[in-house]
C-alpha cells in the first residue's frame, strides 16, 4: 500500500529530510519521529527535501505545522524544496507559501539558512 | 451372527448364566456321583455351559476397567486368596470323606456344590481378567494365540475327564486302558507351552507410572506364589471335593492356576526391568498431558493472567523445579506475572539482574547457575540455578518464563525442554491476549466512528434553501472513515444568504467535532459581520483556541445578495470556486491562507475578498477536494478540468442533474479505488429573468 520513508542527512549545520512516497495520516507519525529527533539532537534549521514525495494529504501538512515553531524559538526554520507541481499546488492553495519559504532545489535553501 | 450374539445385554447373559447354573444344582441334587459315563458327560456338559455363561456374562464387566489394570490385579488376588481359603477349610473339613466318591450324604453334596459355584465364579472372573490383560494395548490382535489355548484347555479337561486315571471317576475305569493315557499326556503339554506363550503378553504394563509398577510388583509375587500354591493343591491326592464333583472343571481350574502362576512371574520380572526407565517414562507422558491439558486450555481462556497461572504450575511440575514465573518486557519495563514458589521481591532481583546483565537468550532456553553471582550481587541465596526461556512471537522476544531450583542440583537438558514448550504456550497467550484486546479497541474504534459519522450527519443541512432567483442543490457522501467536510447555508436577512463550505483536516471523531465548532462560530458570525472576509478573520481567530497545532479548516465564505444580484466571497485556503458564465468557466482562487495555520497578522493582512455579479445562467460550483482527488486505478487525480468540462458541456442541465452527472463521472473515473475522503458539492445556479414577475 502506501509507502513513505524518510531519510536524513546533515550539511553543516542543516538537517536535510528526504521524503519519499506517500505522506498521509498513516505514515505522518514516520515524519514526526524525525523531526523529533531532530530536536532531540537539537537540530532547528530543517530543509524537507520533497523531491521523492508523490502525496501529501492534510494530516501530512499538519506534521509540519506541529514542528515548525519549535523550530522559529530556536532560531531554525523548516523549509521546503523539491516540490512537484502537484504537491506544490497543495501547499500553494492552503497559503503555505505566505507562510513558509519553498525553494526549487536543495542546495538554495540550505544556502539561505546559512546566509542568514 | 456374531453381532447378534454381542447384542445381548448384560441381564440376559445374568439370566443364561443363572438359569444353567440353577439346571447343574438341580442335576447334582437329583445325580449327586457320577455313576456312569451318560451322567458324567451331562454334568461336564452343564459344567463348560455354566462357566462359559459366567465368563462371558463377567466379561463384560471387565471391559471398561481396563483403564485401571492395577485394580483388576488386586480383584484376582482376593478371588485367588479366596480359593486357597476355601480348598485350606474344605480338606480339613472333608478329611474324611475324601474318598468317598460314593458319599451321599446331603449336607456334603450340598456343601461341595456350593463351592463348586463359588470355584466357577472365581474361575470365570479370574480368567476373563487373563484374557482382557492379554489383549490390553496389544498392537496385532493375539485372538488366535489364546483362543487356541483355550481350546486346548478345554481338550485337556475333557480328555482328562475320560483318560486320565489320576482324576476319572474310580468306577468309569472301563474307559481307560495306559493306551489312552498318551493323549491326555500330549494335550497337556501341548496346552502348557501354549500359557507360556500367551504369558508373555505384558504390553499394558509399559503405560503403568511409576507409584503403580512397584505396587505391581508387590501384587505379581504374592499372586504368582499364591497360584503355584492353589494349583499344587488342587493337584494333590488328598484334595478330592472338585473332583468327584467334576474332573474336567479340576483341571480347568488348574489350567487357570498355571497360567496365573507363569504370568504374573512375567510380569513382576518385566515390571523389575522397566523400573529403572518407569521415572523418564512418567515425566514424559505428564509432560504430554500437560500440554495436551494447556492446549484445551488455551481455546477455552483468554485471561492471559489465569493462563499464565497454569503455565507456571505445571512448568514447576514438569521440569522439577521448586519455582517459577513469566517476565514480560514492555516498554523497557518488566513485569512480573504468576509467580509461584518465591517472593516477588526476589523474583523480580533475579530476574531484573539477568536481564541487565543480558545473562538471557532471546532465541533458546538457556540454564544458569546462580551461586556464582550471588555473592558479588547480593542475589537471594534461596534460588541456586534456573532454566530461562525466551516468550518469542513471531521472533519478537516479549519476556521470559523462569523455572528454578532451590537445591544446587543441576538442570538436565530433559529438565529445561519442557520449559521452553511452556514459554511457547506462554507467548501464544499473550500473543492472544493482546490480539483481543486490539478487537476490543477495533470495536471501540468502529463505534466511535458510528458517533462521528451521527454528528456530522446532524451538523450538515437536513434541506436546501428555496429561492426564486436561484436554485441551488447540495450533496454529500461521506467515505468509510469520517472525513471533515462540512457545508450550510445562513439566512442573514430576506435579501442575503451565506454560503459556507469547509474541510476539516484529520478524520475521525476529533475531525467531527471540530466541524460542530465549525458550524457555530460560522453560524454565529455569518449574523455579525456582513464582509466574508470579516467572518473568516474572527473564524481563524476563535480556532486558535480551541483547535490543535496539527490542525487546520479549509473553507469559502461567501454571501449572496438577491437585490444586487452579486456573490461575495472569501476563501481560507480552500479548493477553487467554479464560476460558470457565458460559456466560460474559470477558476476563482483568491488569496488566503488556511483556518488554524497562522494566527499573526498576515492571516489578515494576505486575506482578499472577490465579488461576482451573477447573471442568468450562471453557476457557482463549490466543491471539497474528496472530487478532484479521487484516485484511478492509474493513481491519476479526477482534477478540477474534468469537473469544469462537464459544467460547461451542460450548463443547461438544472442543478440536480448537473450534480448526478459530475458524481457519475467520479464514480466511473475511480471504479475500482475506495473513496477514501468524504466529498462535498454544493451548485448554485442563477435565474434572473424568474424575477420579473417577483417580488423578494
Amino acid at each position: 500500500m502506501a509507502e513513505f520513508d524518510v531519510g536524513r542527512h546533515g550539511v553543516g549545520s542543516v538537517s536535510v529530510l528526504d521524503v519519499k512516497g506517500f505522506l498521509d495520516a498513516h505514515t505522518a507519525p514516520e515524519l514526526e519521529n524525525a523531526f523529533n529527533g531532530l530536536i532531540n539532537d537539537k537540530q532547528y534549521k530543517v530543509v524537507v527535501n520533497f523531491s521523492n514525495l508523490q502525496y501529501i494529504s492534510s494530516a501530512g501538512l499538519g506534521v509540519f505545522m506541529a514542528y515548525v515553531e519549535t523550530m522559529r524559538e530556536n532560531n531554525g526554520d523548516i523549509k521546503f524544496c523539491g516540490l512537484k507541481d502537484d504537491v506544490y499546488n497543495i501547499f500553494d492553495l492552503l497559503g503555505f507559501p505566505l507562510l513558509y519559504e519553498f525553494y526549487k532545489v536543495e542546495k538554495e535553501a540550505i544556502e539561505k539558512f546559512n546566509q542568514g | 451372527m456374531k453381532a447378534k450374539i454381542l447384542e445381548v445385554s448384560h441381564s440376559k447373559k445374568l439370566e443364561n448364566a443363572i438359569f444353567i447354573s440353577v439346571l447343574l444344582f438341580i442335576y447334582k441334587i437329583v445325580f449327586p456321583i457320577n455313576e456312569t459315563v451318560v451322567y458324567l458327560i451331562i454334568n461336564e456338559i452343564f459344567i463348560f455351559l455354566s462357566v462359559f455363561a459366567w465368563v462371558r456374562y463377567v466379561s463384560e464387566f471387565i471391559n471398561p476397567k481396563l483403564s485401571k489394570p492395577l485394580s483388576l490385579v488386586v480383584n484376582t488376588g482376593i478371588l485367588n486368596a479366596l480359593v486357597f481359603f476355601i480348598i485350606s477349610i474344605s480338606s480339613w473339613l472333608f478329611s474324611e470323606t475324601q474318598n468317598s466318591i460314593t458319599n451321599t450324604n446331603i449336607i456334603y453334596v450340598l456343601f461341595s456344590t456350593l463351592i463348586v459355584f463359588v470355584f466357577i465364579g472365581s474361575l470365570a472372573y479370574i480368567f476373563s481378567v487373563y484374557k482382557n490383560l492379554c489383549f490390553h494395548r496389544q498392537k496385532k490382535d493375539p485372538s488366535i494365540y489364546f483362543n487356541t489355548m483355550v481350546v486346548f484347555f478345554l481338550l485337556t479337561s475333557v480328555s482328562a475327564s475320560f483318560l486320565n486315571p489320576n482324576t476319572s471317576v474310580n468306577n468309569l475305569e472301563v474307559l481307560l486302558d495306559s493306551g489312552n493315557d498318551f493323549i491326555y499326556n500330549a494335550l497337556y503339554v501341548v496346552t502348557i507351552v501354549l500359557i507360556f506363550g500367551n504369558s508373555l503378553r505384558v504390553a499394558w504394563i509399559a503405560f503403568l507410572n511409576k507409584k503403580q509398577k512397584l505396587a505391581l510388583l508387590a501384587i505379581s509375587i504374592v499372586l504368582s506364589v499364591l497360584s503355584w500354591i492353589n494349583f499344587s493343591t488342587l493337584f494333590s491326592e488328598e484334595f478330592f471335593l472338585i473332583r468327584n464333583f467334576s474332573p474336567a472343571l479340576e483341571q480347568l481350574l488348574s489350567f487357570v492356576m498355571v497360567y496365573g502362576a507363569i504370568y504374573f512371574t512375567v510380569i513382576f520380572f518385566t515390571t523389575l526391568f522397566h523400573l529403572p526407565t518407569a521415572e523418564a517414562i512418567d515425566r514424559k507422558s505428564q509432560e504430554l498431558t500437560s500440554v495436551k491439558d494447556l492446549s484445551k486450555l488455551m481455546n477455552q481462556v483468554f485471561d492471559f493472567e489465569e493462563l499464565s497461572d497454569t503455565i507456571t504450575s505445571t512448568t514447576i511440575k514438569v521440569s522439577n523445579s521448586d519455582s517459577a514465573w513469566i517476565v514480560i518486557n514492555e516498554h523497557n519495563k518488566i513485569n512480573l506475572h504468576s509467580i509461584v514458589g518465591l517472593g516477588i521481591i526476589d523474583a523480580n532481583l533475579i530476574s531484573e539482574f539477568l536481564i541487565r546483565n543480558n545473562l538471557l537468550s532471546d532465541s533458546e532456553v538457556k540454564v544458569t547457575d546462580l551461586t556464582i553471582f550471588d555473592k558479588k550481587y547480593k542475589l537471594p541465596k534461596s534460588i541456586k540455578s534456573l532454566v530461562s526461556a525466551p516468550l518469542s512471537v513471531h521472533n519478537n522476544n516479549k519476556g521470559f518464563l523462569f523455572a528454578a531450583r532451590k537445591t544446587s542440583r543441576i538442570f538436565e537438558e530433559e529438565d529445561s525442554k519442557p520449559v521452553g514448550t511452556f514459554a511457547g504456550f506462554a507467548a501464544v497467550a499473550l500473543e492472544n491476549a493482546k490480539l483481543l484486546e486490539e478487537s476490543i479497541e477495533k470495536e471501540r474504534l468502529e463505534k466511535e466512528l458510528d458517533v462521528a459519522r451521527e454528528v456530522q450527519y446532524k451538523i450538515l443541512p437536513q434541506k436546501n434553501p428555496n429561492y426564486q432567483k436561484f436554485d441551488i442543490t447540495s450533496l454529500f457522501i461521506p467515505a468509510f472513515e469520517v472525513g471533515g467536510d462540512y457545508y450550510d447555508f445562513f439566512v442573514i436577512d430576506d435579501s442575503r444568504l451565506g454560503i459556507v463550505i469547509a474541510d476539516v483536516s484529520g478524520k475521525g471523531i476529533e475531525a467531527a467535532f471540530i466541524m460542530a465548532e465549525v458550524k457555530g462560530i460560522f453560524a454565529t458570525l455569518s449574523k455579525l459581520f456582513d464582509k466574508p472576509k470579516d467572518v473568516l478573520i474572527r473564524a481563524n481567530s476563535v480556532l486558535e483556541e480551541s483547535i490543535s497545532k496539527k490542525s487546520f479548516v479549509t473553507a469559502i465564505y461567501g454571501v449572496i445578495d438577491i437585490k444586487k444580484e452579486t456573490f461575495k466571497f472569501a476563501r481560507a485556503g480552500h479548493s477553487p470556486l467554479l464560476y460558470f458564465s457565458n460559456n466560460k468557466i474559470e477558476r476563482l482562487i483568491p488569496m488566503g491562507i488556511g483556518l488554524g495555520l497562522d494566527y499573526t497578522d498576515k492571516f489578515r493582512n494576505t486575506l482578499k475578498e472577490m465579488e461576482i455579479k451573477l447573471n442568468n445562467n450562471d453557476i457557482i460550483t463549490l466543491f471539497t477536494d474528496g472530487i478532484n482527488e479521487s484516485l484511478n486505478a492509474e493513481l491519476e487525480e479526477f482534477g478540477y478540468s474534468r469537473i469544469e468540462e462537464i459544467i460547461k458541456k451542460n450548463s443547461e442541465l438544472t442543478v440536480e442533474e448537473l450534480s448526478n452527472n459530475i458524481m457519475k463521472s467520479v464514480s466511473t473515473f475511480s471504479q475500482n479505488s475506495s473513496q477514501h475522503d468524504d466529498i462535498t458539492l454544493v451548485l448554485l445556479k442563477w435565474k434572473s429573468h424568474n424575477n420579473s414577475k417577483g417580488e423578494n
